[in-house]
């Protein structure tokens, strides 16, 4: 199955330009250059330290780049702070978990729905005229989210008590709250075994389908992204050596010679 | 078994998200509101306003600082100043011949900007250091008011605040001050309350918690900072010209000195970082401790238990004092409103000790 053919007459989602970023000597990232159209799976592999999370802190903001740009559904996003990124329709997920201890599962994907609330103090104030019927609104679309992730049951738990695995549909739930056309997943299924990495899959093609996203995917198990993504693009030293699908990409030379190194003797 | 359980289906939003969803919790409210309002019914006029008035203002101001040491996690040494700056403000504003209600919001707003100020450069800073630079918002506000006549009317002087009326009626008599004070400390009660559960308290949470995390879903960090100082600074500036109108009817700038400071730290640590019930509970802790070592030990001493000399009779509660609070850091770093909850999570389940499920 070719999907490339299927996406090419799409609208291009995120599209990176001669991204370089550099820290201090070290070139993170070296003129990456990457597009994706909208609803496609892109699956971003490499080995450790390769640039893939410094690619996704530039485009989210973290480490906005020195070079190149970074356009969004057509409009430069690379000069943008990170809580600002956030209003344009992308979500990140992080490597690790990056819940609010404090707060209950509800609470945090209630943060999700930040940038559609107006949070003030007077508000608070009066909540019972002012703010209780934004907040019963958000909590009904929040609600929605916790059917689709199957959250249910840890709802009023504190997100520091639940497995780790239930953490990373938390923080995946968190993304989806603020109704994203771009989800940046960053290693979603680090450190969970084979049924929980099929059920994370499984939700992430259910929101992909009930949300229609786009979705940049970091991952280290390349049976998840044989299975799950359109493309990849596999980056090493900063540099982006090979594109296209997950079983091209894997038998290319330069991928072979990145992860597993190269053949002395050429016989 | 006290807090039932059973029965308490909630099948709208409004309902569970209320203030206390269990209805032996609301229970508790309206009967210690009916006790708070009907306290100068059966209180002795001594106690009404030497104990529990200073109590409410100062439960109230350590709501306010809980909201920006607790909520919002930033560090605050210098809120004795800002008190000072909402009391100073106030005098100053009805002295002038404005009524109550403009000078108490006045006094609120001039010490929010002011505390925004410092703010806004302190918050560049984190942690340890942002101790230090509300130190000197302390020392500075306090350097200003001692140095400036305008403000303190000289060096050594007190200033008294004028009779006013608030909303009608006029605050002279131990009971108007008292309810004054006590409608207060319920404005400054439900307004933390009502943050803790909506977007805005949220997102100091969320701020305090991981900012790189919080930045992501969309909150300006730097932004839900200032606003934290803004409204805790407000709320301190109003506790501290309910202070001066209602407890002390009189300003001196010693009144709102670096110690005054640090007892409001240790209000919020005592009681429980964030916690509502824990600013009550360390603000009468605080206030009351001292006291009650001080009678202790004099009861000692007259007793003949034991021989001490009254030099060092006046040092030993500051001593014990300092010693409980150590104690708290060690062995209940949440404080005492951790020891409630757990009393109230005990008898949640009484007389099992486990929860079914």
């Amino acid at each position: 199955m070719d999907s490339t053919d299927q996406t090419t007459d799409r609208a291009t989602a995120l599209a990176c330009e001669q991204v370089t970023r550099r820290f201090g000597g070290l070139t993170a990232l070296k003129e990456i250059d990457l597009s994706m159209p909208q609803g496609e799976i892109l699956g971003l592999v490499g080995p450790n330290g390769s640039g893939k999370t410094t690619l996704v802190n530039a485009v989210t903001g973290f480490y906005p780049p020195q070079d190149g740009r970074i356009l969004f559904e057509g409009q430069a996003i690379n000069h943008l702070k990170p809580y600002q990124v956030a209003t344009y329709g992308i979500a990140r997920t992080f490597q690790n978990v990056a819940l609010f201890k404090g707060m209950s599962v509800l609470d945090n994907i209630l943060l999700g729905r930040h940038i559609f609330m107006r949070p003030s103090a007077l508000a608070s104030l009066f909540y019972w005229w002012w703010a209780q019927k934004e907040e019963v609104a958000h909590r009904q679309k929040v609600e929605e989210i916790i059917d689709l992730l199957q959250l249910e049951s840890v709802r009023d738990e504190p997100v520091d008590v639940i497995p780790l695995g239930v953490q990373k549909r938390v923080e995946l739930a968190r993304a989806l709250a603020a109704e994203p056309r771009f989800l940046i997943l960053d290693e979603p299924m680090a450190g969970m075994n084979q049924e929980e990495k099929e059920y994370m899959v499984r939700f992430i093609l259910d929101a992909q389908e009930a949300l229609d996203l786009t979705i940049l995917l970091i991952e280290h198990h390349m049976d998840v992204v044989t299975a799950i993504c359109d493309r990849v693009v596999v980056l090493n030293n900063g540099e982006k050596i090979a594109e296209g699908t997950a079983r091209e990409a894997i038998k290319d030379p330069a991928v072979v010679a990145a992860y597993i190194g190269k053949r002395r003797d050429a016989a | 078994m006290f807090y039932r359980l059973s029965g308490v289906h909630h099948t709208r939003y409004e309902t569970a998200r209320q203030l206390w969803p269990i209805p032996a919790d609301r229970w508790q409210v309206w009967i210690l509101l009916a006790l708070a309002l009907g306290a100068p019914l059966y209180m002795a006029d001594l106690y009404l306003t030497s104990y529990m008035l200073p109590w409410l203002v100062w439960s109230a101001a350590a709501l306010s600082l809980t909201l920006l040491m607790g909520v919002a996690g930033q560090l605050h040494f210098g809120f004795a100043a800002v008190m000072a700056i909402g009391a100073y403000t106030s005098i100053h504003i009805a002295r002038a011949g404005w009524p109550f209600e403009i000078a108490l919001i006045g006094a609120g707003l001039t010490a929010a900007v002011i505390g925004c100020v410092f703010g806004a450069a302190a918050l560049r800073v984190k942690g340890l250091y942002l101790v230090m630079a509300t130190l000197a918002m302390q020392y500075l506000v306090d350097w200003v008011i001692i140095n400036v006549p305008a403000i303190s009317g000289g060096a050594q002087a007190t200033l008294q605040t004028p009779d006013v009326t608030f909303l009608f009626v006029p605050m002279q008599g131990d009971t108007a001050l008292y309810y004054g004070a006590l409608l207060w400390a319920v404005i400054v009660t439900v307004l933390v309350l009502n943050i803790k559960r909506t977007s805005f308290g949220r997102a100091l949470v969320a701020v305090r918690d991981k900012d790189y995390a919080a930045s992501i879903i969309g909150v300006n960090s730097f932004k839900y900072k200032l606003l934290a100082f803004f409204t805790s600074s407000f709320l301190g500036g109003v506790s501290g010209a309910v202070l001066a109108f209602c407890y002390y009817q009189a300003v001196t700038p010693e009144q709102f000195g670096f110690n005054v400071s640090i007892q409001l730290v240790a209000m919020v640590l005592v009681g429980g970082l964030g916690s509502v019930i824990g600013a009550y509970l360390g603000a009468g802790f605080v206030l009351l401790a001292p006291i009650f070592l001080t009678n202790a030990m004099a009861y000692a001493a007259i007793q003949g238990w034991l021989t001490v000399s009254s030099n060092l009779l006046a040092h030993i509660p500051l001593m014990a004092y300092g010693a409980l609070i150590i104690g708290f850091l060690l062995f209940e770093p949440l404080g005492l409103a951790k020891i409630y909850d757990n009393i109230r999570k005990y008898f949640l389940v009484w007389p099992f000790r486990h929860s079914g499920s």
